[in-house]
């Protein structure tokens, strides 16, 4: 039972990752990202193949797929921070689909839907076989307060200012002489390095990845995580990944009390219970259950709250 | 072999663009792009499936039964879902139609299991001509995509309900200010997308197979020739739908088939960097 | 004098938590014309449009022919008989002009083709626009659209934003003049004007208001005398 709830502490670990990175993005510039199981199956697979093709030390490749998580991310910054957030929304989702799909059907390299084996894992000589899970999760709790530390530093900072700034309206920011696209581009980045940083870390705990994990349903997970934390809140998101990873969890148990439910039910029964949770947390409480401290800056001399807030 | 390929891209066009009309109109009166249509047009492919297979209408008779059904469906999860939720921002009501995607096809999958299925109709051999072969139903796909373009067209441009339509999605405001009751209206769109989204299944099971992701796949290509002819113009998702229709068609002469999503996309991501508004959209005044 | 076909009394209204109007009272009657003068921000466009049912009334009545129609949407508002002009965003854009003006008979197609030839005779250069988009139009050519929309039902009351603004003065004066020629067929006018003068020039009432509230209330000739008036609202614009 322990070996489980350490297991489960390390998936939270992920989804913390993912979830600090997407509040950077979303949650703190109002940048939408659909396509978060794109960068982090870049992360997973850069990590893995570095390994396992390129015979990588695992030290190196780990911190390489951050590396390539911030390319990328740049690139589709750069490609599309003119767009509306809507758009926005549209273009990561596809290019969370083409990350899918080359993963799926260049299986000379990524092995495609056999999955990638990766024998790689960092540490692993250095522990016995009970101590290595807890030694993981260290790991990536580490990861966890590191991202942590970064994102509470950049909301903090003059440029997490211009941020939310940005994310209230970004004709008064570019008004103000804020550097926005620069600022977008780098936040963006920054999440996206923290998303292949948690694919990576995932792909040497697994030992196997194959395409069907990077569906576009980790979006949700994590946007529900976000969401229900709280946007803009980094403490409220560390919660929201916990809640969301226990109703994931949670409902696996269902099967042991209904057993006409096979596991393909069950899980869709999970999938849908979350999709459910989502739209009402969103309805009930829009602002999560957590929500940012009102931050001000600027106001018009007419007052008035902005209009992002005026939904409630 | 060409020709081949260009008759693969018209039946491609003709499955998209029923659906890219509809997404169009929706986004017209409701401004949020609604990633909710994949489940729609799945839950009309299973419609459809009920019908013709389990209940042993004829294909035809099933057809009309699954758009007035997935119509209804798509008209409720307006009234339960998005309806309570107006005044929202797009980026919430996109959240919240992502999940609801994700709850129509997993229902589907908890009915019908991942398998892959297909209509109870006889296996007809593909015309043959000046070699280029091309199925009846695929000659069926493309008379009524163009059925729908007609009627959407004399819709849109002679009946009162489609003029209210288009007004209603110009300057909602204004709509309500001359004496149109928009939530009617609002209403109606929802029912008249919603029977597309029905139709596009039934097409789509007839020429792909029937299965909880039909949907999903065809959501990004949708989008790209929705984006493509300018958001919110009907008209234009016509035109996008056969450009992205006969672009995916013919990448299989550079990349291989399975990269057919991937071709949608590149053509959302490049043409939203040249023309932010698309194609024949209006730029819109950012408030 | 007969009833007034609109009677606004103690109305208050206005945006999110805060009244922009406080118990604001008027009234037209048919056959007249009332005129809201004031500065910037006082509240003039919010009154109208709290009538128009665009923005809900919070406390008041306002009564069309005898019936109340406070707490009424826009679209009931229209289909009893009121007919508003918005001063910004008044047509649809991407519809034909005839389109428009087919939108604008939506409460009563009755007598359609009677009505869009009245509309044709007001303002020749619609019907020679007859397939044009209104968004393509020019500012002024707009603001006919929006006038004749308005005008495509027999309506008893007819409300205008600001039916000068953006006109050069030529066309001011020939606006001027539609509605006159639209308030004697026996509507009742109430617009709200930066134009002060000469919009109290056709006025038979007129009202002014300043910071939410209806401050004084008059004869437009006598308002017009007023030097207190002309000092503080009309002085600027002379």
């Amino acid at each position: 039972m322990s070996a489980y709830l350490i297991s489960m502490a390390t998936y939270v670990g992920f989804f913390m990752i993912l979830a600090i990175a997407l509040n950077l993005q979303w949650g703190m510039t109002g940048m939408v990202n659909f396509g978060i199981a794109g960068f982090y199956a870049l992360g997973a697979y850069s990590s893995g193949l570095l390994t396992v093709k390129a015979g990588w030390p695992v030290g190196f490749a780990m911190p390489a797929a951050a590396v390539v998580g911030i390319a990328a991310g740049a690139l589709v910054a750069l490609l599309s921070i003119r767009l509306r957030e809507d758009f926005l929304a549209i273009v990561t989702l596809g290019f969370g689909e083409l990350i899918r799909l080359i993963a799926l059907n260049e299986d000379e390299i990524t092995e495609g839907p056999r999955g990638l084996k990766i024998d790689a894992r960092p540490f692993a000589d250095m522990f016995d076989r009970t101590t290595y899970p807890i030694v993981y999760l260290a790991m990536v709790l580490a990861v966890v307060a590191l991202a942590f530390f970064i994102a509470e530093r950049i909301r903090r900072s003059p440029m997490g200012r211009s941020l939310r700034a940005i994310r209230e309206d970004d004709v008064v920011a570019e008004v103000l002489g804020k550097n926005v696209l620069r600022h977008r581009v780098q936040v963006f980045a920054i999440g996206a390095g923290f998303m292949g940083a948690a694919g990576a870390l995932y792909a040497h705990y697994v030992q196997n990845i194959s395409p069907e994990v990077f569906m576009p349903m980790v979006a949700i997970f994590i946007w529900m995580s976000v969401i229900v934390g709280g946007a803009g809140n980094n403490w409220g998101l560390l919660l929201g990944a916990g809640i969301v990873m226990a109703i994931l969890e949670g409902s696996r148990f269902m099967g042991d009390f209904i057993d006409f439910l096979d596991a393909e039910k069950l899980s869709a029964i999970r999938v849908i219970l979350i999709g459910v949770l989502l739209i009402i947390i969103l309805r009930v409480r829009p602002r999560g259950l957590m929500p940012e401290p009102r931050f001000r800056y600027g106001r018009s001399p007419g007052g008035g709250s902005s209009t992002a807030d005026a939904q409630s | 072999m060409n020709m081949q390929l260009f008759v693969n891209g018209i039946v491609n066009a003709a499955l998209i663009a029923p659906p890219a009309i509809a997404f169009s109109l929706l986004f017209g009166v409701m401004r949020f792009p609604n990633f909710a249509i994949g489940g729609y047009i799945t839950a009309g492919a299973f419609a459809a499936y009920a019908f013709n297979v389990q209940l042993g209408l004829p294909l035809l008779a099933s057809a009309v039964a699954a758009m007035a059904l997935t119509g209804f469906i798509v008209w409720l999860s307006d009234i339960i879902v998005f309806k309570p939720m107006r005044g929202h921002g797009p980026v919430t009501l996109l959240v919240v139609s992502i999940a609801l995607t994700l709850i129509l096809e997993h229902i589907i999958r908890i009915i019908y299991s991942a398998e892959v299925r297909g209509f109870d109709i006889p296996l007809q051999r593909p015309v043959k001509f000046a070699g280029i072969r091309i199925t009846y139903e695929q000659m069926d796909i493309i008379a009524l995509a163009l059925a729908v373009a007609v009627a959407t067209h004399l819709l849109l441009r002679f009946t009162n309900i489609g003029k209210a339509m288009r007004a209603t999605a110009d300057n909602p405001v204004l709509a309500e200010v001359r004496g149109i009751n928009t939530g009617l209206v609002i209403g109606f769109t929802w029912l008249f997308c919603g029977a597309l989204f029905g139709l596009t299944g039934v097409l789509a099971g007839l020429d792909l197979v029937i299965e909880p992701l039909l949907g999903w796949n065809l959501t990004i290509p949708i989008f790209a020739a929705a984006i493509l002819g300018g958001i919110g113009s009907p008209y234009g998702a016509m035109l996008g739908a056969v450009m992205v229709g006969m672009a995916e068609e013919l990448t299989v002469l550079v990349l291989p088939s399975s990269y057919k999503v991937g071709v949608g996309f590149m053509i959302i991501a490049v043409l939203l960097l040249a023309r932010p508004h698309g194609l024949l959209g209006q730029p819109e005044i950012r408030k | 004098m007969a009833d007034a076909l609109l009677k606004v009394t103690d109305v208050c209204a206005g945006y999110g938590r805060g009244d922009i109007i406080h118990e604001v009272s008027l009234e037209a009657h048919a056959g007249q014309i009332a005129t809201i003068i004031g500065p910037n921000g006082a509240g003039k466009s919010t009154v109208i449009k709290t009538i128009a049912g665009v923005l809900r009334r919070r406390t008041g009545s306002i009564i069309v022919d005898g019936q109340e129609i406070g707490g009424l949407g826009a679209s009931d508002v229209a289909r009893r008989g009121v007919s508003f002009v918005p001063q910004e965003a008044n047509v649809f854009r991407q519809l034909t002009v005839t389109e428009n003006l087919q939108m604008g008979a939506w409460t009563d197609r009755a007598n359609y083709s009677e009505r869009l030839a009245r509309v044709h005779g007001l303002f020749p250069v619609l019907k020679e626009r007859a397939t044009t988009r209104a968004g393509n139009l020019s500012g002024g050519q707009r603001q006919m659209v929006a006038f004749g929309m308005a005008l495509m039902v027999d309506p008893q009351v007819l409300l205008l934003d600001e039916p000068s603004a953006g006109l050069s003065p030529v066309m001011v004066e020939q606006m001027f003049d539609t509605v006159r020629e639209v308030n004697a067929t026996g509507i009742a006018v109430l617009m709200v004007e930066q134009n002060a003068i000469q919009a109290l020039r056709i006025s038979h009432h007129g009202y002014v208001m300043a910071a939410g509230q209806i401050v004084l209330a008059d004869n437009a000739a006598n308002l017009l005398d007023n030097e207190e008036v002309s000092e503080l609202y009309l002085g600027t614009r002379a």
